[in-house]
C-alpha cells in the first residue's frame, strides 16, 4: 500500500488538507490527532464512507476508486467505528453475517449454518464467543469482538479501528491488543485511530500524527516518546495533572436511599439498594465497568427511568418521581453519555440544540427573541471555542464539538446539581483537559457533582470520594486520597474484591 | 453558507422540475395512446384551467382546504405524529359548521359564521386530539387510531345528512342550504373564488409563525426530531403527542367549515371526500414546509381542474383523466419522498 494525497473539503472546513498517509503492509498504525484534526475523515475516505474531493489511494501497488464501504470490503478493506454498528435483537452470528447471509434453497435464511461460519472464524483466529448469544446480552468489549469477527468474516487484510479502546476496561483493551497482535502474526495490516498515548507506544509499530488536517509527523514508535508525540499532537506541552484545592465540605445536596431499578422478567436488578451522598462543592466519582449500573444511575437519576424503589431526595425534599422537565426546574445540570441521540438532536441547529436546556428564558409572550438567542449562542460559541457555524446542522460538527455544545449549554443553566457522564470519552487531551477545568470550575462554585465514568484517570483526578459499583450495587466507597491505589479501585471494579463494608 | 443553502435549494428545484417534465412527458404519451383528439385533450388539460375567469378561480378555490389539510398534515409530520384521519376532521367540520348555520338562520353574518367556522375547528380539534390523547395515555398508536376513528365519523356524518338533517326538497344527498348572510363573500365572480384564500394564506403564515419562531414551534419540532432529546432538556413530550393532533384536526375542520361556506353552502353527502388524503399529499410535496403548503395546493389544484376541463372539452373519460392525473402526481410525490428520505440519511453521517 503506497502514498495516499487526497484533499477534502466540508462545510467550508478543510478537514483534509492535502493529506499524505502510508501504511506499510503487516503493520500496526497509529493516527494520532485532537479532535476535528481529520483522522476520522481520512479513514471514512479509505473506506468509502465518504469522498475526497482530489487525491488519489493506491491499495497494493494498484489505483483504486473507493465509493462505498462495498467496494472497501471487496479490496479487503474494513472498518470498527467508534460507535458500533449492531443489532441488538439479533444474535452475533446474524449480525456477523448480515448482508452476504447463507441462504437455503436460495431463500430463506440458514440460522445453523450462519453459526457454523461464525463459530468457524472463531476458531480460526482462537476467539471464545458463542455465535448463539444476542448482542443486547453482551459487554461493550464482546461487542467490539464481534464487529471484528464482520470484518474478519468478509476476509479484510486491512482493518481499520476508530478509537477501539475508548470504551473498554483495562482488562478488555489487553484482550484486544493481544488479539490486534495475533491478527498481525497471520498477515493482517492494522490501522488505529486513538487519542492515548501509552496506547500508541504499547500496540504500533509507526505512527501518524495529524494536526488541523494535515500530517504533521511519520514516525516509527520507538523513536518517539509519549511526551513528544502529545507536544506534534496539540503544538503544545501538555500537563497530566489536575490541581484540586482542598474545599471544605457543604451540606447534603442529593441523597439516594436504597435506590433500585428492575427490568421486568430479570432476576438481578439492574440498581441494587444503591446509597449514595453527594454534598454541596464535592465530586463523586462513581467508577465502574460498562454493564453494572452506571448507566442506569444516569438514567434514574436524570428523571428519565422511573425507579423501582428506594428514594432519592434533593435538598431533603423527596424528588423521585419528577420528571426531567421538574428536575431541571430545580437545578439539574445533565451532560449525558449518550451525546449523538439523548444529548443533541441531530437533525436540528446548532443553536437550536443549545438553547434546549433554558429555551425559556428566551421568549417573551411565547416567541423567541431572536436577538437573544443569537447572542446567547454567539456568546457560547465563542466562549467555548466551538468550530461551527451555529445555524448549521449539529450532525455537521467533530464529536468533539458536539460534546462541547452540550457542555456549553449545561454550565449555562443554573444548578446546583450536575451530572456528568463520561465527559471526556473519545476526546482529544486538550478538549478533556478543558472540561475537567470547567468541572473544577463548578465544584468551587459549590455545586454537587456527579461524575460517572469508566475512565479511571478522570475519575482519581477530579473525585473527592470515589465510588465503585458492580453489578448494580455500591462495592465501594472511599475518600480519594492520594495513596488509594489503582490496582485497588480495579479489584472492586471487577468484582474480585467483595469485602468493603459500609462504614456510614 | 448563505450560498450553499441557496445552491442546496436549487438542485432540489432543478430535481423537482426535471420530474415534472418527465411526468407530464409520460402524461402527454398517454393522452395521445388513449385520446382520439390528442392536441385538444393536451391543450384542455394543461392549459385549460388558464382559459377563462371560471375555471381559473375555481383551480384556486379547490386549493383553499387543501391549503389548510396540507398545513394540518404539515403540523403533525414536523412533530413525528401522523395523523390519518384527515378524512373524517375535514367532513365532521363541515358538518357542524352546516348545523350551526341551519341553527341560527337569523344571527348576524359575520358572528354567527364566525361561530360556525370555530364549531367546525373545534369538531376536528376534538377527533384528532383524541387519537393524541389515547397515545399519551395508553400509547396506542395514533396513525392506526385516527384513521380508525375517522372512519366511522364519516359514516355518523352519512347518516345525519341522510337521515335527520337531510333536505326533502332537494333531491341530492344534502342538508338544507345555510342562509345567505353567511355566504363568504366572493371576490374572483363568475368562480366561487372567496375570502377563504386569506384565510388560507394568514393559516400559512400564522403557522409557519408558530413553527419557526414560538415556543411550541420549537418544542414540537424538537419533539418531532428526537424525543429522547427533548425529554432529556426538560420538555413536557407527552403534551407534544396531544397538542400537534390537536392543531393538525383543528385546521382540517376549518377546511371543512370553509368549504360549506365559501363554496357549496350546504354538506353535501361525501362532497369532502378526498381533500384529507390530498392534504398528506400537499405536504408531502412541501416538504411540510408552511409556505410550501400553498404553491403544493395549487399544483394539485392544477391538476384536478386540468383533469375537470379535459373532460368537459374532449372525448377523456374520467377514468382517463384520473390516470393522467395520478401518474403526475406520483412521480411528484415519489421525488418529493426521495430527497426527504435522503436528507434524512445524509445528515447524521
Amino acid at each position: 500500500m503506497n502514498g495516499i494525497t487526497r484533499l477534502y473539503a466540508e462545510n467550508d472546513v478543510l478537514a483534509n488538507n492535502n493529506v499524505d498517509f502510508e501504511v506499510l503492509e503487516n503493520e500496526i498504525h497509529a493516527v494520532v490527532g485532537e479532535n476535528g484534526a481529520g483522522k476520522t475523515t481520512l479513514m471514512k475516505i479509505l473506506y468509502g464512507l465518504e469522498r475526497a474531493d482530489s487525491g488519489n489511494i493506491v491499495f497494493k501497488g494498484k489505483e483504486v476508486s473507493i465509493h462505498s464501504p462495498l467496494d472497501a470490503g471487496r479490496l479487503g478493506i474494513g472498518m470498527v467505528h467508534q460507535h458500533f454498528c449492531l443489532i441488538p435483537e439479533f444474535t452475533i452470528a446474524e449480525n456477523v453475517v448480515l448482508g452476504i447471509e447463507p441462504l437455503k434453497r436460495k431463500f430463506f435464511f440458514d440460522s445453523e449454518r450462519a453459526v457454523k461460519n461464525v463459530r468457524e472464524v472463531n476458531e480460526q483466529y482462537g476467539f471464545q464467543i458463542d455465535p448463539a448469544l444476542r448482542v443486547s446480552q453482551l459487554t461493550v468489549g464482546q461487542m467490539q469482538l464481534v464487529e471484528i469477527i464482520k470484518i474478519l468474516y468478509r476476509k479484510a487484510d486491512l482493518l481499520i479501528f476508530d478509537e477501539p479502546t475508548s470504551v473498554l476496561t483495562e482488562q478488555q483493551i489487553n484482550r484486544l491488543f493481544s488479539t490486534l497482535r495475533k491478527l498481525i502474526k497471520i498477515g493482517k495490516t492494522i490501522i488505529i485511530i486513538t487519542h492515548k498515548l501509552n496506547e500508541v507506544k504499547e500496540i504500533s509499530d509507526r505512527v501518524t500524527v495529524m494536526r488541523k488536517g494535515r500530517v504533521v509527523a511519520v514516525k516509527k514508535t520507538a523513536e518517539i516518546d509519549e511526551r513528544e508525540l502529545s507536544r506534534l499532537m496539540v503544538g503544545k506541552r501538555v500537563i497530566f495533572q489536575f490541581e484540586r484545592d482542598p474545599m471544605p465540605p457543604g451540606g447534603v445536596v442529593i441523597e439516594l436511599k436504597d435506590v433500585t431499578l428492575r427490568e421486568k422478567g430479570q432476576e438481578r436488578p439492574l440498581l441494587d439498594k444503591v446509597n449514595m451522598q453527594i454534598h454541596s462543592g464535592e465530586i463523586v466519582g462513581v467508577a465502574g465497568v460498562g454493564g453494572n449500573g452506571l448507566g442506569e444511575l444516569e438514567d434514574v437519576i436524570s428523571g428519565l427511568r422511573e425507579v423501582s424503589g428506594g428514594v432519592i431526595l434533593h435538598n431533603a425534599e423527596d424528588i423521585t418521581r419528577l420528571s426531567s422537565l421538574s428536575l431541571r426546574e430545580r437545578g439539574l445540570a445533565y451532560v449525558p453519555q449518550d451525546r449523538l441521540f439523548r444529548g443533541s438532536s441531530l437533525q436540528s441547529t446548532v443553536s437550536e440544540n443549545m438553547i434546549i436546556s433554558n429555551h425559556h428564558l428566551f421568549l417573551k409572550g411565547g416567541v423567541f427573541k431572536k436577538k437573544e438567542v443569537q447572542a446567547f449562542t454567539d456568546e457560547l460559541t465563542q466562549h467555548f471555542s466551538i468550530d461551527g457555524d451555529t445555524k448549521a446542522l449539529i450532525a455537521t460538527l467533530s464529536g468533539g464539538n458536539i460534546q462541547k455544545v452540550i457542555l456549553a449549554r449545561e454550565l449555562a443553566t443554573r444548578s446546583d446539581f450536575f451530572v456528568f457522564s463520561e465527559p471526556s470519552w473519545g476526546l482529544d487531551v486538550a478538549c478533556s483537559e478543558f472540561i475537567y477545568s470547567k468541572i473544577l470550575e463548578i465544584r468551587k462554585q459549590g455545586v454537587a457533582v456527579l461524575l460517572i465514568s469508566s475512565n479511571l484517570d478522570e475519575i482519581q483526578g477530579l473525585a473527592d470520594t470515589i465510588v465503585v459499583m458492580y453489578r448494580g450495587r455500591v462495592v465501594c466507597s472511599f475518600p480519594n486520597t492520594r495513596d488509594l491505589s489503582r490496582e485497588l479501585i480495579g479489584e472492586y471494579m471487577l468484582g474480585l474484591r467483595d469485602d468493603y463494608q459500609k462504614i456510614s | 453558507m448563505v450560498r450553499k443553502k441557496l445552491s442546496s435549494v436549487f438542485i432540489n428545484s432543478v430535481g423537482l422540475i426535471i420530474t415534472l417534465g418527465i411526468a407530464f412527458l409520460i402524461a402527454i404519451f398517454l393522452i395521445f395512446v388513449l385520446s382520439s383528439t390528442p392536441a385538444r385533450t393536451i391543450y384542455y388539460f394543461f392549459i385549460g384551467p388558464f382559459t377563462n375567469k371560471y375555471y381559473f378561480g375555481n383551480m384556486l378555490n379547490t386549493a383553499v382546504p387543501l391549503v389548510f389539510t396540507g398545513l394540518g398534515i404539515a403540523i403533525a409530520f414536523k412533530s413525528s405524529i401522523f395523523n390519518l384521519g384527515g378524512e373524517g376532521q375535514v367532513y365532521s367540520g363541515a358538518l357542524i359548521a352546516t348545523v350551526v348555520c341551519l341553527s341560527l338562520p337569523n344571527a348576524n353574518g359575520y358572528l354567527g359564521g364566525a361561530l360556525a367556522l370555530i364549531s367546525g375547528l373545534i369538531a376536528g380539534s376534538v377527533l384528532a386530539g383524541l387519537s393524541g390523547f389515547f397515545k399519551m395515555k395508553w400509547g396506542t398508536n395514533e396513525l392506526i387510531s385516527s384513521f380508525l376513528i375517522s372512519g366511522a365519523v364519516v359514516l355518523i356524518v352519512n347518516y345525519f345528512i341522510t337521515g335527520p338533517l337531510d333536505d326533502p326538497g332537494n333531491s341530492l344527498l344534502t342538508t338544507c342550504a345555510i342562509a345567505e348572510q353567511y355566504h363568504l363573500l366572493k371576490i374572483f365572480p363568475p368562480s366561487k373564488l372567496n375570502i377563504s384564500t386569506f384565510f388560507g394564506i394568514l393559516s400559512a403564515g400564522l403557522v409557519f409563525f408558530l413553527m419557526f419562531y414560538t415556543h411550541w414551534g420549537y418544542e414540537m419540532r424538537m419533539c418531532g426530531l428526537n424525543r429522547e432529546f427533548s425529554r432529556y432538556g426538560g420538555i413536557n413530550v407527552s403534551t407534544y403527542l396531544v397538542m400537534p393532533m390537536a392543531l393538525s384536526g383543528a385546521l382540517h375542520g376549518l377546511a371543512g367549515g370553509i368549504s360549506i361556506l365559501g363554496t357549496y353552502h350546504m354538506c353535501v353527502k361525501e362532497f369532502s371526500f378526498g381533500m384529507g388524503w390530498n392534504g398528506i399529499a400537499v405536504a408531502l410535496i412541501a416538504k411540510n414546509h408552511p409556505l410550501g403548503v400553498i404553491p403544493a395546493a395549487i399544483f394539485f389544484a392544477y391538476l384536478d381542474a386540468g383533469a375537470k376541463a379535459a373532460m368537459l372539452h374532449s372525448d377523456v373519460t374520467f377514468e382517463i383523466a384520473a390516470i393522467v392525473q395520478s401518474i403526475i402526481f406520483y412521480l411528484v410525490t415519489a421525488q418529493a419522498i426521495y430527497s426527504f428520505i435522503k436528507f434524512r440519511k445524509r445528515a447524521p453521517a
